[in-house]
């Protein structure tokens, strides 16, 4: 594997995307602020603002550093360049969760502050919080991976707006399991075998997802 | 023995609705070889494997000692690629592709790149956004050629260029050819690009090589028999003849190996052998193709 120049790659992207990482995170931080004012109407502005700036993070990336780099035919350009498809593929997801984790991480721990020194009656929040949040990464790197192994704008909408949908329902079916519920209306943060177990299988579908995404790009013949 | 830069044995691929068949093809370093066929004919398919951008379902590509695609990025490290398709970050000017480039090979020459900047006419601090569609060919080659590549495989990149901008662009590529390390893979559907640059030829047509050889054996082979045909003459079947055509008394007959034997032929059976004509690239890629899909064996 020729790190220095999946280094590069990833390095290219982080640079074609500064500003909207900058964007993307003083939004998260505003909403974050919102939240923070207490009132029922800008807590709930705050949560559906951060909500919103995850998915759109996650749009951005994976339309500009993966299917944009087919329609915009630059892919020829990268692949004329001393990379293998798999360096190639490893610069991709590496980038895409490199930016994509700074503004997730800035903004879960945020939230996660917030939620933990507004009281106990909030830190009851923290798992649900946390369940929802991973969600979205885990939502995300399947569409990554979609992304990757079509390069299909259609494909990675159609799976978009399909993982935007399961989060409405996967919201309203966390808030609505018993254990979850009864965690969210005590006091500080319950974790019970329920919460845990909904992490770890995020974790754990967005681990088997990259790696789904590396053994299809191995089976791939056309790279261009 | 002569090193190859570029060598096809037998490689085929199979697409649903396309199947490049059987290519066989050697390109020695320092050689020119222009790729010509028409649309479809399979010439990005073949460079695209030469790149190891697309595997072969048989058969064995080896580009610079390298196989391919197996060791596709060490072999990528003395190619220069460009392609008629292929386009840079519109949102980053030229002097970020120029620093992004060099910060990749290190054989790049800042002195050659600020030479070609100026051959060009074009600005390191201008978006390629700004760039017109000559400009943006020609920022591509000069990514390319300051590397100093071994091996330079391009594309159709004279496609869509206007005629001045690719008599600049083949000036350029010209140039190169003084550096005799150099080796060039040139495809074009343009004839009159490939007849400028290489020193030998290879037609493509539906997938299979129907000819390859040096430039300057082709355009002494093929010939253009013009002769006066009297009622009651026969013209004799000589080997090489790919074509004949005519009306009346006169009649035109196009051969892949001429001989001045054949003219002493023709005036035997009784003809009136009235111009011999030579060729230029196009006419003879036509003829060989027509006369292949005819099934006549040139």
């Amino acid at each position: 594997m020729n790190y220095p120049m999946v280094k590069r790659l990833i390095l290219k992207d982080w640079y074609f995307l500064r500003w909207a990482i900058l964007a993307y995170s003083a939004t998260g931080l505003l909403a974050i602020g919102l939240t923070a004012m207490g009132t029922d109407a800008s807590s709930y502005a705050g949560s559906i603002l951060l909500i919103t700036v995850m998915i759109a993070i996650g749009f951005h990336l994976v339309m500009v550093t993966v299917v944009g780099e087919r329609s915009e035919h630059t892919l020829p350009f990268i692949m004329s360049l001393p990379i293998s498809p798999m360096e190639y593929t490893t610069a991709k997801i590496g980038a895409n969760l490199l930016i994509f984790l700074v503004p997730w991480l800035t903004l879960t721990t945020g939230t996660v502050l917030l939620l933990g020194t507004e009281g106990a009656r909030s830190g009851a929040l923290i798992p649900f919080t946390l369940i929802i949040l991973t969600e979205l990464l885990t939502a995300y790197v399947l569409v990554l991976t979609v992304a990757i192994v079509t390069e299909s704008q259609g494909w990675t909408i159609g799976v978009l707006v399909l993982t935007n949908l399961f989060f409405q329902g996967f919201l309203y079916w966390v808030s609505h399991l018993p254990a979850i519920a009864r965690g969210m209306k005590g006091r500080g943060a319950v974790w019970d075998q329920t919460a845990v177990t909904l992490l770890a299988a995020e974790v754990g579908i967005s681990i088997l997802l990259i790696v789904m995404a590396f053994v299809l790009q191995a089976r791939k013949k056309h790279f261009l | 023995m002569t090193n190859l830069a570029v060598q096809f044995e037998g490689v085929s691929k199979e697409y649903p609705h396309f199947k490049l068949d059987d290519i066989n093809l050697i390109l020695p370093e320092g050689g020119i070889m222009g790729f010509i066929g028409a649309n479809g004919a399979g010439k990005s398919t073949t460079i695209r494997i030469l790149m190891g951008l697309v595997h072969q379902d048989r058969g064995t590509v080896r580009v610079l000692g390298h196989p391919m695609p197996a060791e596709q990025a060490a072999a990528k490290l003395d190619i220069g690629f460009a392609s008629e398709d292929m386009r840079l970050y519109k949102g980053a000017t030229l002097r970020w592709h120029m620093e992004f480039i060099r910060s990749i090979y290190p054989a790049w020459d800042p002195a050659y790149a600020d030479q070609l900047l100026k051959r060009f006419d074009l600005r390191a601090e201008q978006k390629v956004k700004g760039l017109s569609h000559g400009q943006r060919v020609k920022a591509a080659l000069l990514l390319i050629l300051a590397r100093r590549p071994r091996l330079l495989v391009l594309d159709e990149p004279t496609t869509g260029l206007d005629p001045v901008a690719r008599q600049e662009v083949l000036g350029q590529l010209m140039e190169v050819l003084a550096d005799e390390d150099r080796t060039i893979f040139f495809s074009s559907q343009n004839t009159l690009d490939v007849e400028q640059i290489s020193d030998q030829i290879t037609f493509i047509d539906r997938g299979r090589i129907v000819d390859s050889g040096d430039k300057e054996s082709f355009l002494e082979r093929w010939r253009r028999v013009r002769l006066d045909v009297p009622p009651g003459v026969v013209l004799p079947a000589l080997p090489g003849t790919v074509a004949a055509a005519g009306s009346g008394r006169l009649s035109v007959i196009t051969t892949s190996s001429y001989d001045p034997a054949m003219t002493a032929a023709y005036r035997d059976a009784g003809a009136t052998v009235h111009a011999v004509d030579t060729m230029t690239l196009e006419e003879i890629f036509v003829a060989e193709v027509l006369s292949r899909r005819e099934g006549k064996v040139a």
